[in-house]
């Protein structure tokens, strides 16, 4: 296969036409956002890279119904996200807790000072698990648009919603987050610079 | 030291897009080896049957298989058993030719059987299991055991030496099983692309086949076909030792197929 990369919908047709080359291609591309997808609901490494397989798995034998030249990565994303919601177990939860203590470290800003840092840091970790309250609906729609950049017509078909709702939709689930954050919540000093 | 701002609307926007971007995901696993290896081995399910009688190309295919479920139904018959069975002279394989290429559409992926290790298969199937000295352990191995006396498989991943095989996803599937028991067992179809070459492995009969995949159809019995089984095969060595049937299937040339079958202990 050399030559430019074939787009979404070509390998989609070759795959539906039993070219495993053409499926791995698609999954190579996608399995990132998947397992990242999948995290957002899971919490936990395990069950998130659980959850992508199975999806990938599922979404291949489900190509024959697939609608030609329909968008693949929304498609692919509402798979994950129903095998995810499947794997939420009791000890997942437990993981998801260990994974969210580390989730508090995600420094990187070597630029600020190591107060800033630090407050930068305790901000973040804050929105991670005001996030982590949320129900998962709310949570994924907050995730699709801000973490993953879907469009409107994307999130529509991933949340398997209609695309005019999409918008009052994530302006609630933004609300509920509001709600869960800390009364007394600040944006750090340093925020608004390292926005780029 | 100013005062930290109120979180607006837009503020809040814009920190959950900043921590998109440094979100501490774990990092995410190679899934695309272990999808491979898991659609490999099953067929995909076939494309809605209400679209058969619009699509010609469809259409044409299940005309192709109907053709090939008579012809194995014709070799089949005990009179002219015999003779076929003479002509090709490797128990359990049977080749034909087709004139016409097959419809360009997919036929099924590989179906193995059930996924073993080899020191199980070695209890599953009635004969000595061969494993090419040049090849080493297989990556993984299967058993059929609908196969009389059991089939197995044995598959090895694309590597250096050994090119993928679009067909099958694999790179080299060594086959064996009991030709002396099922002398019919596969029926292969051979289009005028494929180069058909009658040859021999350490004396014994068999058959070098190459050039354009020809279609594979498994005969499980002498009234039951497996239409599921109609699969692509690629560059195919098959040959008959002691009542075993061997089939090598790689994209490899004949030299290079056949300095591994003469190997095989």
């Amino acid at each position: 296969m050399e030559g430019r990369p074939l787009d979404d919908t070509a390998l989609v047709e070759r795959a539906r036409n039993g070219d495993v080359n053409a499926y791995e291609a698609l999954v190579q591309q996608y399995q990132e956002l998947a397992f990242r997808v999948a995290y957002q609901v899971t919490g936990n490494a395990a069950d998130a890279e659980d959850a992508a397989q199975e999806a990938f798995v599922n979404a291949y034998y489900a190509l024959a119904r697939f609608r030609a030249g329909a968008p693949f990565r929304p498609w692919l994303l509402r798979i994950v996200a129903n095998e995810a919601r499947n794997r939420r177990t009791a000890a997942g939860r437990r993981m998801a807790l260990a994974d969210r203590a580390k989730a508090a470290q995600t420094s990187g800003e070597t630029a600020l000072s190591p107060e800033a840092a630090a407050e930068a840091d305790e901000f973040r970790a804050t929105l991670v698990n005001s996030l982590r309250r949320l129900r998962d609906d709310d949570r994924l729609i907050l995730a699709y648009r801000l973490f993953f950049d879907l469009s409107e017509a994307e999130m529509a078909e991933a949340l398997k919603c209609p695309t005019g709702t999409v918008k009052s939709r994530l302006s609630r689930a933004l609300g509920r987050l509001r709600a869960v954050l800390p009364a007394d919540l600040r944006l750090p000093a340093a925020a608004g610079e390292s926005n780029g | 030291m100013a005062d930290p701002i109120r979180l607006g609307d837009a503020d809040l926007e814009r920190a959950l897009r900043d921590l998109g971007r440094r979100y501490p995901y774990p990092p995410t696993p190679n899934l695309a080896a272990t999808v491979r290896t898991r659609i490999v081995v099953r067929p995909i399910a076939p494309v809605r049957p209400i679209a058969l009688w619009r699509d010609p190309r469809r259409l044409a295919l299940v005309a192709a298989v109907l053709l090939v479920l008579a012809g194995a139904a014709a070799l089949i018959n005990p009179a002219t058993r015999d003779v076929i069975a003479h002509f090709f002279h490797v128990r359990g394989v049977v080749v034909t030719r087709v004139p016409s290429p097959q419809p360009s559409i997919s036929p099924n992926p590989l179906d193995l059987g059930h996924r073993t290790t080899l020191e199980e298969a070695r209890s599953q199937v009635d004969f000595t299991i061969a494993v090419p000295p040049a090849l080493g352990v297989p990556d993984a191995v299967y058993v059929d055991s609908t196969v009389v006396g059991g089939e197995v498989a044995l598959a090895y991943n694309p590597r250096p030496g050994i090119p993928l095989v679009p067909e099958t996803g694999l790179g080299l599937l060594v086959t064996e099983f009991r030709g002396d028991l099922s002398p019919q067992l596969i029926l292969k179809q051979a289009e005028p692309g494929t180069r058909i070459e009658e040859t021999s492995v350490n004396g014994d009969p068999g058959w070098w086949l190459e050039g354009q995949p020809h279609m594979i159809v498994v005969i499980e019995s002498p009234d039951r076909v497996r239409p599921e089984t109609l699969r692509l095969a690629a560059n195919t060595l098959v040959w008959e030792h002691g009542g075993v049937t061997y089939r090598i299937e790689s994209k490899l040339l004949k030299a290079e197929a056949m300095r591994i079958a003469v190997g095989l202990p």
